[in-house]
């Protein structure tokens, strides 16, 4: 028995070694885009700087609850990835830190926040996902509309993820609520680029935040798309497998996800394509964390993100968004932006409506029964 | 005064306070289970019912969306406990009762789910039984195995969820059945036989009522791990919502404490309900204790008509265990099974190597570190319980066992509740200025004390104490008290009887006990997935993440890997603590 005590006492001890080394510096990064990009980021940054990084994937959705939980003991110092909408609401909510990184000039002043609380990373388009033996076998043709999701012919072939927890689905969700509004707005049609003409106040308001009534549209919408939908995953991307392995024939993914899928396994089993009533897209955010444990560490990694050759870590995993700093190297495999049918997409007006939202849909969508 | 003192609980109280060390015992094991699951499940329950929660029951309630779920979890619940508990009945019926080949490999099949990764089922499911599964697809051609659209009869929904956890649970009943048929006096049958009745009416009319309290608390066991589970609905729920992923998503999305607690609450309704009949009610209906030791061997089934259906049934779930087990070990070893059945070791490197080695070595760590604990605490909490009367000892016994009647994302919402803060004393003098006292540091997140490890550490322990408890009372009550009392009249104290006397007798007991703890430990998930922390991985989460990516292939390596430990850690644990014989007979037996 005495024995047996040592043998406890023993493995107490190691806990008591095995417990983080205090003194080394350390990163912790909220990871949010997929998996393998995470790893790759922070291995590279740990092997330029030395300090030892770790970090944790989360959806976006969840990054966000849990950074508003742990807001007076933030457990991690710098959020990268997932679209900017969760960036801006933890901006309004007082969750981030302002930094003012150099190598922030380089990119874009479309794709940063005017106030330095985050800066985008890579820029994505949503778009559908299909796996082309289920759809011959449905006798449906590649979606080409959101209109077409409601075809009947894909009762329970749809997936997207859930809009509280995913970033992704948030940005289908708030892609439609922007449809409404434009269709509310303008009922004879979208004006061209350069042509005025006056809207009927319905959809946008003088801000240009969609109304309500376009929110309450969308709410319909996706409604009625919830018959075809089979299941709503936790994170993002995640449909897009379901879609390869063909258990479902649509998913609601970001093209990029689409075509990282296609390179690693399910060529010629997926195809991409876009909605022709317009798109939306993400900005990948990036910030510091309000009260966070390791802002020097953070800093650096905030400085190194923006890089061209942090940057092009992303080829590396097979991540085709197209990276924010005009430097970096740019897959031929990457979906052209200028070729799709772009909504004008208010990420303020969004990161404002997210959890409102989510709360809504989480209600009323999601859990409703199904004929 | 003197009549108070000689008042009988008092009286007890001195017995044990005059022991030292038992007075030690019963008090660190009173505070560790208050501390560790009676506090976490007050918080839950008291935020539900506080200011904020109170209103939300009712909506919900009335909401006919979440009366859908709620429905949902009792039906859950209901069919996994009737089809798990068949199965059950049929592999011990069939094991005990009918003249069957294959008896040994039956049994160790029936075994083989006890390791079961969550999700390891669910995965292996989709991708044999799914819309595009290998079976489905590949030898029926079929998406559906009828009808289409959402009235498509798939892997996902109610079907698909109930099969796999009807198979991933069934070998409790099995083993509780089967050690209850083994129990029953043969003669009881013969007699009936002999009186004429037909082999039917004997089973129907003899068998059957004997082994009802089995039949029945397996039953309750099942709807509660059923209600309870997490991760199956979560892969293959489809539009079949059920209340313990809607609690997780109020978490993980909207982080809704309050909420998640009124939810929680309502999920706590059934659970503790069938906690108590089952732990109050079928338990004294027992038939098979009293009837002693079987006096003569069982007579067989040996009616062609009768043994052939039997033994097929039983083969032909056989095989579906060995498809989807089959399914995990390939489907680690090659890219995408099904669409690129290329062979690659890249998933095992990806746990071994990659990111995933942090998580596979804190989870062993975590457990190997919570296994002995509990062990012992459950032992201690067993001796206290059986051999000791005091004041409460119901009421310790009955905490423990809410350790695992209570569903692991209730306990896991507690420990955010209670744990996330320090918990302190404010001295009541000094003022503004009064010292302050931190009785225990905050535990969960990622800046607790040991990077939030220690609050799995002991949702670990909290998880395993109830099955050692279980069986240290179920072999403690077997042994006369005359061993231990010769050992205290020739001098001996408390703690060197339990050491020397207790201890030795019961070790099959502990044995079984640990390893139930150490896998349990290894793959549990709902009551660690709020906990883990940037500094503390653990397997089954990262398992989760994978499942929801659909990256199946470095699941299942997670599975093997996973299910690789399980088995070295028992081989270790028959090796250092226990004799093969006396262990075995007791896991097999009842535990």
């Amino acid at each position: 028995m005495n024995k047996k005590i040592l043998f406890l006492l023993a493995m107490l001890l190691v806990l008591v070694i095995a417990a983080p080394v205090f003194a080394q510096e350390t990163l912790t990064v909220l990871c949010t885009p997929q998996e393998d990009w995470c790893v790759a980021m922070t291995q590279a940054f740990q092997e330029q700087t030395g300090i030892q990084t770790s970090y944790v994937r989360m959806s976006s959705g969840e990054s966000l609850a849990r950074i508003r939980a742990t807001a007076d003991n933030p457990e991690f110092s710098v959020w990268w990835g997932g679209p900017a909408d969760a960036f801006i609401a933890a901006k309004d909510e007082g969750l981030l830190e302002q930094y003012e990184s150099p190598t922030a000039a380089a990119i874009p002043a479309d794709l940063k926040d005017p106030d330095n609380y985050w800066t985008g990373v890579y820029v994505g388009a949503l778009g559908f996902c299909s796996n082309n033996e289920i759809l011959a076998e449905l006798g449906v043709d590649v979606p080409a509309s959101w209109a077409d999701l409601l075809n009947p012919a894909l009762e329970a072939n749809v997936a997207m993820a859930h809009p509280a927890t995913s970033g992704t689905a948030f940005t289908a969700f708030w892609t439609v609520v922007t449809l409404e509004a434009d269709k509310l707005e303008y009922p004879d049609g979208k004006p061209a680029e350069g042509e005025t003409v006056e809207g009927t106040g319905e959809g946008y308001d003088e801000t240009g935040t969609p109304t309500q009534q376009a929110i309450d549209n969308a709410f319909g919408y996706f409604a009625q798309l919830n018959n075809n939908i089979l299941q709503y995953t936790k994170s993002g991307s995640a449909p897009g497998t379901m879609a390869g392995n063909g258990e479902i024939a649509v998913a609601i993914i970001f093209s990029h996800d689409c075509v990282k899928l296609q390179v690693e396994g399910f060529e010629g089993v997926l195809t991409t394509s876009f909605p022709e009533e317009g798109t939306g897209y993400e900005i990948g955010g990036m910030a510091i964390i309000k009260g966070a444990p390791e802002l020097e560490a953070a800093q650096m990694w905030y400085d190194w993100a923006l890089t061209p050759e942090a940057q092009a870590v992303a080829l590396t995993v097979n991540s085709l968004q197209l990276p924010t700093n005009p430097d970096s190297p740019v897959s031929d495999l990457s979906v052209n932006l200028s070729d799709v049918n772009l909504v004008v997409y208010n990420f303020v007006a969004a990161g404002a409506n997210r959890t409102p939202i989510a709360e809504r849909f989480d209600l009323e969508v999601a859990p409703a029964p199904t004929e | 005064m003197a009549a108070i003192i000689r008042s009988r609980p008092i009286r007890q109280f001195r017995q044990i306070f005059q022991d030292p060390v038992l007075a030690v015992a019963l008090i660190a094991v009173s505070l560790f289970v208050f501390i560790a699951v009676i506090l976490p499940i007050l918080a839950m329950v008291s935020t539900g019912f506080s200011a904020e929660g109170l209103p939300l029951f009712q909506n919900y309630l009335q909401n006919p969306i979440y009366q859908t779920i709620i429905t949902n979890t009792v039906v859950l619940g209901l069919t996994v406990g009737i089809i798990g508990t068949g199965l059950g009945f049929l592999f011990a019926y069939v094991q005990v009762k009918v003249k069957a080949p294959f008896k040994r490999f039956m049994h160790l099949i029936a075994l083989v789910p006890i390791i079961s990764p969550p999700f390891a089922l669910a995965s292996a499911a989709i991708l044999t039984f799914g819309r595009n599964g290998m079976i489905t697809k590949g030898i029926f051609g079929v998406r559906c195995f009828w009808g289409q659209g959402r009235s498509c009869n798939d892997i996902y929904g109610l079907d698909g969820l109930t099969m796999v956890l009807a198979l991933s649970l069934f070998t409790v009943a099995y083993l509780n059945l089967k050690g209850m048929m083994l129990a029953l006096d043969p003669a009881m049958e013969e007699a009936a036989t002999n009186l004429g009745a037909s082999k039917w009416r004997t089973f129907r009319t003899v068998t059957i009522p004997m082994l009802l309290p089995g039949i029945l608390s397996s039953f309750l066991l099942l709807f509660v791990e059923a209600i309870a589970d997490l991760g199956n609905p979560l892969v293959l729920g489809g539009n079949f919502e059920v209340l313990a992923t809607r609690i997780y998503v109020t978490i993980i999305g909207l982080y809704d404490t309050n909420a998640a607690a009124v939810l929680s609450v309502v999920l706590l309704v059934p659970s503790l309900t069938v906690f108590i009949i089952q732990r109050y009610w079928v338990n004294r209906q027992s038939v098979v204790s009293v009837t002693g030791k079987p006096t003569g061997t069982p007579q067989q089934i040996t009616h062609p008509l009768v043994r052939w259906p039997l033994v097929a049934l039983v083969l032909a779930i056989c095989l579906l265990i060995i498809i989807l087990y089959a399914t995990i070990f390939v489907g680690s070893f090659v890219k995408v099974l099904g669409v690129n059945n290329e062979f690659t070791i890249d998933h095992f490197d990806f746990v071994i190597n990659g990111y995933g080695s942090e998580a596979m070595t804190d989870t062993t760590l975590l457990s190997i570190i919570s296994t002995p604990l509990a062990g012992i605490l459950g032992m201690i909490i067993a001796f206290l319980v059986v051999r000791k009367a005091f004041l409460g000892r119901g009421l310790l016994d009955f905490s423990t066992m809410l350790g695992i009647a209570v569903p692991g994302t209730i306990l896991g919402i507690g420990y955010l509740l209670v744990f996330n803060n320090d918990i302190q004393l404010v001295l009541p003098f000094g003022g503004e200025n009064a010292p302050v006292i931190t009785l225990i540091p905050k535990l969960t997140g990622g800046r607790a004390i040991f990077g939030g490890a220690m609050a799995i550490v002991i949702v670990y322990m909290v998880r395993s104490i109830p099955a050692a408890l279980r069986s240290g009372v179920a072999a403690l009550s077997q042994i006369d008290p005359a061993i231990e009392e010769a050992s205290i009249s020739l001098g001996a104290d408390n703690a060197l009887t339990f050491r020397k006397i207790t201890l030795p007798l019961i070790r099959p007991a502990f044995l079984s006990g640990l390893i139930y703890a150490f896998a349990r430990s290894m793959t549990t998930i709902s009551a660690i997935v709020f906990l883990t922390t940037p500094q503390t991985k653990i397997m089954t989460a990262q398992i989760l993440n994978e499942v929801e990516n659909g990256r199946f292939g470095n699941a299942f390596a997670y599975c093997v890997i996973l299910i690789l430990i399980v088995l070295v850690a028992i081989g270790i644990l028959y090796l250092t603590v226990g004799s093969t014989t006396g262990a075995e007979r007791t896991l097999e037996g009842g535990a």
